[in-house]
């Protein structure tokens, strides 16, 4: 039976025919389409792979460790004329200003006592064409301190970041995530308000891909952080939790918990002073690796490096830096006969855990330096070692950067707190890995008559007790407290906080003691 | 009487004609698929014979089925058909009127093939397809031209077996004659191609066929295109001039015609040929039905049909107009023509008003005019003359839409403007079917066979 559409008609036919000429020009025509539409989204891709990881370069170490690119910006960043805008948006939580103090940021000023753009320890860089920021470093690792109120603040880089409260800015952006002030219509003026200039392909994409996919990011972490970070106490300036969240985002299934047990990890930033002699020493406050290298990728993870997005020679570059990075000089000058009895006790019951401040310099020695003391000997509060488990070790392992040479290997779940070196003492405070002792003569009070609350927030040093001047302050309800100036009251009855523990020392003769914080304020 | 010129009689060499006045050419769809004409058919030209007209010159007749111009239309192919024009010879007669059946072979200018010429190319001097519709085309073997030339002669044989008064050869307007003649058609490298003499052969050919069929004494006329004017389409080559005519109508003659028709244009439709307007919005409605005749169908109607694209059209078609008249486009060429042949010479072309007749004949430019489009305006134009009114009330715009609404409506004035209502329009044009034929029961036999 022959085809009901087999054409019969003479014009058919000849139409036929010439329908094949006319069906593979088209063909042509279109795989040339297609072809030229392929060369599009690759060059398109290539511009954006090439010129989307263009980020600031610089040549000095120091600024290099405060202000460049670890790779954090394309996975957790915001994009830099929203991060310019928001403080116009959100002038309440930003206390009316237009830099980003009021979350403890901390700006450098040039000679002409002009501002930085950007603050310590947020860095630029090209994702997809777009100019995004986020955090280094530098953000947790940089201090201050002066000799009195009012005075030339230092900033310090490797020192905790005493003054920026993590939590209250990660609490004011997944807040913000869902306010109507990040919509397009309402963010790209206030960009352009801020100084930006947009062509129309630019602010099309911007509306159409940037900014939702900007808000998208943050509802969706305001979904995973919202329900722990309501959970924990507050952790005040210069204190982090940094597995918790690390779980949440990266670990457990989406609508997940973190269990009760582990749910306050919240720890001081620490100084990272003087590496290379920590290498092999078992690292962070729990001592769970002993790796240099590993210690440094996963808490760029913290900073919000994926496998994908990290910048390996800027993180080693700062690693090569931080090896031989020397504090400050204690700036404090006591009795030296004092001092010298003080390094005798000190000597006696304490340097075989911390090592000790030598004639030139600290000296990283000691038979149980850098070694894990067990909770039950070390006694200080337990929360940070819960929050780190064997289940998430296994997983860290297992999972991250599997299959590259950077696959961690030496992480452990311990059962206390690690021994670390003491060098830059006098930046350490507040004390303990919790950083629930404001200063070292109240750390070698026994644990009972320590203070049970103080103000957080002071870069101001105690010319007499070592650390930072910590006032009293009422307990009441955790406060957020956005702002240094405002301090923070920290209560050491709240989970995590606790205060306890450590009590080498404290039982020593006030003449002792006295002795002994005399030779530790040289530190 | 008024306008006496136009009432004297004609006499050919075979044929006397009342008047100066000849229907030329028009007919609509009114007939059978299989060619066999109608009532509809004998009442169409009635009514021309019926106002008045000397002698009606039939619409094309195809003398074999695969030379049809537009199914639908009486043939002459069949001798069993001779009964049938015979019948429509004996009532134009009956009316004081002549009958000039227009012998016809569409070539490749085939508008509707229908049925029968659907699957196959039409037959032409040329393979080249038709310029305008791109209609498909083979060219004539010497075999097809032999088979072609003896068609015609029969066909003539059968219009004198039926009683008519003559033949015409429609050897104008683009059809099968014109592709030979015209040196922007035929690219034929045999003795039918080539120089004038080669070109005119098949024409020639079929005149010395017919007079052999018929014999001298039948009268046959010939209806020659005065100027091809070939390149409507404005890369095809311009076609044989007036010169070129003059010299086949002085062969046609010599070999036995006895009147020549003057026309204009190597294709039908021409911007010449009928002269007027053309609405481009009523093709939208009508063209449609002959998309599929050839292979540039579509963008023909595509360019009537979007208004963005019409300037294009226009612009072709209207650019060869200007500086023309309408009533008497071709009556000079008419009169070149008329000087260098001694049989009468008949002209068409938008001849609407008395007195510009009477002038045309009286200043010896033509014999006779043969009227087309006026007539179907008004029937009786020729009565309005003899009344003393040198055009009618209500006369022929030119508008063509007659013409465009040709492929699917029944012929007759389409200009609105010349009724009352749409509806009047209408009914005058249905009046064609108004005379019903006796309703008969066919014989067994009519039907096996």
């Amino acid at each position: 039976m022959s085809d009901i559409n087999t054409p019969f008609s003479a014009v058919q036919i000849y139409l036929a025919k010439r329908r094949w000429k006319l069906n593979l020009a088209l063909l042509t025509v279109l795989v040339l389409t297609l072809l030229g539409l392929a060369a599009v989204i690759v060059a398109i891709t290539l511009a954006f792979e090439l010129g989307g990881s263009k980020t600031p370069k610089y040549a000095a170490d120091p600024q290099h460790f405060m202000h460049a690119s670890i790779g954090a910006e394309a996975n957790s960043g915001l994009p830099y004329w929203m991060w310019k805008a928001l403080p116009k948006l959100f002038p309440a939580e930003f206390k009316g200003r237009d830099d980003y103090k009021a979350f403890g940021f901390l700006y450098e000023t040039d000679a002409n006592g002009n501002e930085s753009d950007l603050p310590v320890g947020i860095s630029k860089r090209q994702v997809y064409g777009v100019d995004v920021v986020w955090f280094n470093c530098a953000t947790c690792h940089v201090g201050t301190w002066r000799t009195a109120a009012g005075g030339p603040q230092h900033i310090t880089p490797g020192m905790g970041s005493n003054n920026f409260n993590l939590y209250a800015f990660i609490q004011f952006l997944l807040a913000a995530g869902a306010d109507e002030r990040l919509s397009p219509d309402t963010m790209i003026p206030a960009m352009k308000q801020a100084g930006a200039h947009f062509n129309p392909i630019q602010e099309a994409f911007l509306r159409y891909a940037v900014l939702p996919q900007v808000r998208e990011g943050l509802v969706e972490r305001r979904s995973r952080l919202g329900p722990l970070l309501d959970a924990q106490p507050a952790w005040g300036p210069g204190r982090v939790d940094t597995f918790n969240p690390y779980k949440l985002l990266l670990q457990l299934p989406p609508g997940s918990h973190v269990p009760d047990a582990e749910l306050v990890g919240t720890t001081e930033f620490p100084a990272i002073f003087d590496q290379r002699p920590r290498e092999g020493m078992q690292l962070h406050w729990d001592g769970n690796n002993n790796s240099l290298a590993e210690r440094n990728l996963s808490a760029a993870i913290g900073a919000g490096v994926t496998a994908a997005s990290v910048d390996h020679p800027a993180i080693d570059r700062d690693a090569a830096w931080l090896m031989d990075l020397k504090p400050p000089a204690s700036p404090y000058h006591p009795d030296p006969a004092a001092v010298a009895r003080g390094q005798a006790i000190y000597m006696q019951g304490c340097a075989s855990c911390h090592g000790w401040q030598g004639a030139n310099g600290y000296v990283f020695q000691g038979a149980a330096l850098g070694k894990v003391d067990p909770i039950a000997q070390v006694g200080t509060d337990p929360n940070r070692l819960n929050s780190y488990t064997q289940g998430f070790r296994d997983w860290q392992v297992s999972a991250l950067f599997a299959g590259t040479p950077y696959h961690f290997t030496h992480f452990v779940k311990t059962d206390g707190y690690a021994n670390l070196p003491l060098d830059g003492l006098w930046l350490r405070a507040p004390y303990l890995h919790n950083g629930s002792v404001p200063t070292l003569a109240d750390l070698l009070a026994p644990p009972a008559e320590r203070p049970k609350s103080f103000l957080r927030g002071s870069d101001v040093i105690d010319p007499v007790k070592g650390g930072f001047v910590a006032p009293p302050c009422p307990v009441g309800p955790a406060s957020t407290g956005a702002a240094p100036a405002d301090g923070f009251c920290f209560d050491t009855a709240q989970r995590g906080n606790g205060a306890q523990g450590h009590a080498y020392g404290t039982d020593l003769p006030a003449a002792q003691k006295a002795d002994l914080l005399a030779y530790l304020l040289t530190f | 009487m008024a306008f006496d010129e136009i009432f004297q009689p004609l006499h050919f060499r075979n044929l006397t004609v009342k008047n100066r006045i000849f229907r030329s050419n028009i007919s609509g769809r009114f007939d059978n698929e299989d060619g066999s004409l109608t009532q509809t058919r004998i009442n169409w030209e009635s009514k021309f014979a019926h106002g008045g007209v000397g002698a009606i010159i039939s619409s094309y007749v195809p003398v074999l089925m695969e030379g049809r111009i537009i199914a639908g239309y009486a043939t002459v192919h069949r001798d069993d058909f001779i009964p049938l024009w015979a019948k429509l010879g004996e009532v134009i007669h009956g009316l004081d009127s002549k009958f000039i059946m227009q012998l016809s072979h569409s070539g490749r200018q085939m508008d509707f093939p229908g049925v029968h010429n659907l699957a196959r190319k039409t037959l032409s001097s040329t393979s080249n397809k038709e310029t305008l519709h791109g209609f498909l085309t083979q060219a004539m073997s010497k075999a097809d031209i032999d088979h072609t030339i003896a068609a015609f002669a029969r066909g003539a044989w059968r219009a004198r077996e039926a009683g008519l008064d003559g033949v015409e050869l429609h050897a104008a307007n683009g059809y099968l004659f014109s592709q030979f003649m015209s040196s922007g058609i035929n690219d034929r490298k045999d003795e039918y191609g080539g120089p004038l003499e080669n070109r005119a052969r098949f024409l020639l050919n079929v005149i010395e066929a017919i007079r052999g069929a018929v014999g001298r004494d039948f009268h046959l006329q010939v209806k020659l295109s005065a100027v091809d004017h070939n390149n409507v389409v404005p890369w095809e080559k311009p076609g044989n001039t007036l010169e070129d005519t003059v010299q086949i109508a002085k062969w046609a003659e010599a070999a036995g015609a006895d009147a020549i028709h003057v026309s204009q244009g190597s294709l039908f439709p021409h911007p010449l040929n009928p002269p007027g307007d053309l609405s481009l919005e009523t093709l939208t409605t009508t063209y449609d039905a002959m998309i599929s005749s050839g292979v540039n169908g579509m963008r023909n109607y595509m360019l009537f049909r979007y208004p963005f694209l019409r300037p294009i059209f226009h612009w072709a078609w209207f650019r060869m107009k200007k500086g023309k008249p309408v009533e008497g486009v071709n009556l000079e060429e008419a009169r070149v023509i008329k000087q260098a042949v001694s049989i009468p010479v008949l002209c068409t072309g938008g001849f609407q008003s008395a007195s510009f007749i009477c002038d045309a004949l009286k200043t010896g430019a033509v014999d006779g005019v043969s009227i087309a489009r006026s007539l179907v305006a008004n029937n009786d134009l020729v009565q309005q003359w003899a009344a003393g009114h040198d055009r009618p009330p209500k006369p022929c715009t030119y508008c063509n839409r007659c013409l465009v609404s040709a492929m699917k409506n029944p012929m007759g004035c389409y200009d609105q403007s010349r009724y009352p209502d749409r509806e009047t329009m209408i009914e005058e044009v249905m009046s064609v079917y108004r005379a019903h034929a006796p309703m008969v029961a066919p014989s067994k036999a009519v039907m096996s066979t």
